[in-house]
């Protein structure tokens, strides 16, 4: 058999041009041809199966760093008294989230994109009957949610979605550190994790999502979906949990309660920026796959086109104006962290189309306005002790308004205006809308709930005392942290 | 702004595709990045002496 690019010789081919057999010869070559060409694209599918599995896979490490993140901020946010529980916290929040959107959070996101009573949407990939084959634990459909040497895709996408759950709720953890408990925060979190941005996904990050095909929402990234919808859950939990004890004086001015190291804080808030690349890249569906839009071009979860480049300009810039923005105001490495975040959530909405100084613009903005609006908040009696509310809902909210700004006209899905709907500003705004009410009323009504049944926050002797001391079999510093100026060699 | 393209369809795409595209905007927004960066470096290196000073002996 020839190799493939092995040519055959051509001088007896010719010698022989009127020979009988040449007519044989010929359909010889074309059927070995045929046969080569069916293998390699055989080994070509074999190849892009396994990339686009690797893809999702390599998303779901980059993505724990999130969470690495997560826990060295709140560690470092908390005071010594209190680090350990805050860790404890934060990882049952993730341990939790992962079993609970197995069993009904990715159910929930496959049936109810065009909302109640969950009917099958336009692109066939939503609905009730669609969910019910696909995403439960038994039956035939749980031949998609285990091993199966047929299905490359189930399980990185289920793992993708799991960890944007398991982000979405520690979004919240760190506004309630030092004060709520334990059980009380877990089932916040189930409750925002598991169910409530899985709504807002299915609704507006989903082909057939209403909010997608009735107003053009446009949300790639995940600012309203995920960020906003955690910070007005959280914002909903702080008003029933209340502000720790002495962070408001009887006139009303806040104190600062500064948490027992800074830079562990601002080394979370970096680690968080680098998870939050493999956060994005999980925004995107690979080509050439039998689920994928396009056979040779990635696309938005929309089905638009979009690039890795495209994020790449776009997440760096980000990155630097809200740093750049959040310096011009407060010269504090924390909140410049934080502006880093602030700028990537502000343009994550159009990450896929915005061009990257305006990025940079939007970002620089978002950063220049962070501290403000977290300090409205602060003076309103709301003890967010990291800022999660502002950076992560306000913010986010703000990043999806933006969008109806700059790209108004641009078509939501993939087609043509007309066939499909075009992003607006009002589309965007009904989407800020909806994000703002899916996160605020579920962490309201559910803090208020656990409050009446006192689950919501620790006596005040155990607060007084330190949570760690009270719940914590450990210590975070057995030895002490050396008071400034002990243990130094003279002249230091 | 707007979507770049005379048809407003994603078929007809085939290049870029960022806000601004084929106008003068791309350009604008570059330059209003490149203004801000240097007025925060301006006015960073205005706060920053006024507050050293006040160290100065």
């Amino acid at each position: 058999m020839l190799q493939f690019g092995q040519r055959r010789d051509t001088h007896t081919t010719v010698h022989n041009a009127n020979s009988p057999t040449r007519g044989f010869i010929v359909e010889e070559q074309i059927a070995e041809l045929t046969a080569q060409i069916a293998a390699l694209q055989g080994k070509s599918g074999v190849t892009n199966t396994m990339f686009a599995e690797t893809f999702y896979y390599l998303t779901i490490p980059l993505m724990i760093i999130i969470h690495a993140g997560f826990l060295a901020y709140e560690m470092g946010a908390s005071r010594l008294k209190n680090v350990l529980s805050s860790g404890v916290k934060n990882i049952l929040a993730f341990a939790f989230m992962i079993p609970t959107f197995y069993f009904f959070g990715w159910w929930v996101y496959w049936g109810f994109p065009t909302g109640l009573p969950g009917a099958a949407g336009p692109a066939g990939i939503s609905g009730v009957e669609y969910a019910n084959a696909i995403a439960w634990g038994w039956g035939e459909s749980a031949q998609y949610m285990g091993p199966n040497i047929a299905d490359q895709a189930s399980g990185v996408f289920f793992g993708a979605f799991a960890l944007f759950a398991a982000t979405t709720a520690s979004i919240m953890s760190g506004a309630v550190i030092e004060r709520i408990q334990t059980v009380g925060f877990v089932i916040l979190a189930v409750v925002l994790g598991s169910f409530a941005w899985v709504v807002a996904a299915a609704w507006g990050w989903h082909a057939d999502g209403w909010l997608v095909t009735q107003w053009g929402v446009h949300d790639f990234g995940a600012a309203g979906l995920v960020h906003a919808v955690a910070g007005f859950f959280a914002l909903g939990v702080l008003i029933n949990l209340g502000p720790r004890i002495g962070k408001f004086n009887p006139d009303g001015s806040a104190n600062h309660i500064a948490g027992h190291n800074m830079p562990l804080t601002v080394t979370g808030l970096m680690l968080i920026i680098v998870g939050f690349w493999g956060f994005l890249m999980a925004c995107v569906i690979v080509p050439g796959e039998a689920w994928s839009w396009f056979a040779d071009k990635p696309s938005t979860i929309y089905g638009t086109p979009i690039t890795l480049s495209a994020l790449a300009f776009n997440i760096l810039m980000a990155v630097a104006g809200g740093i750049i923005g959040a310096w011009v105001l407060t010269r504090d490495p924390f909140w410049m962290m934080s502006g880093a975040l602030a700028g990537i959530i502000s343009t994550a909405s159009g990450l896929d189309i915005y061009y990257p100084a305006l990025t940079f613009i939007v970002a620089f903005s978002a950063g220049l306005i962070l501290k403000p609006c977290a300090d409205w908040l602060e003076r309103r009696g709301i003890d967010d002790a990291v800022g999660a509310v502002t950076v992560h809902g306000t913010i986010g909210l703000y990043g999806v308004v933006m969008l109806g700004v700059f790209a108004s006209g641009y078509p939501a899905l993939q087609g043509a205006a007309g066939e499909v709907p075009t992003i607006s500003l009002i589309g965007q705004i009904v989407g800020a809308v909806v994000f703002f009410l899916l996160g605020f009323v579920p962490g309201y009504v559910v803090s208020l709930i656990l409050k009446m049944m006192g689950m919501l926050r620790i006596p005040e002797g155990a607060e007084l005392a330190g949570m760690d001391m009270v719940k914590v079999p450990a210590a975070g510093y057995p030895e002490g942290i050396p008071a400034p100026g002990v243990n130094l060699a003279p002249g230091e | 702004m707007g979507f770049p393209y005379d048809e407003a369809s994603w078929s007809v795409v085939d290049g870029a595709m960022f806000m601004g595209w084929g106008s003068a905007m791309p350009g604008l927004y570059t330059l209003i990045a490149a203004g801000i960066c240097v007025a925060v470096l301006l006015f960073g290196q205005k706060t920053e002496r006024a507050k050293t000073k006040q160290y100065d002996k």
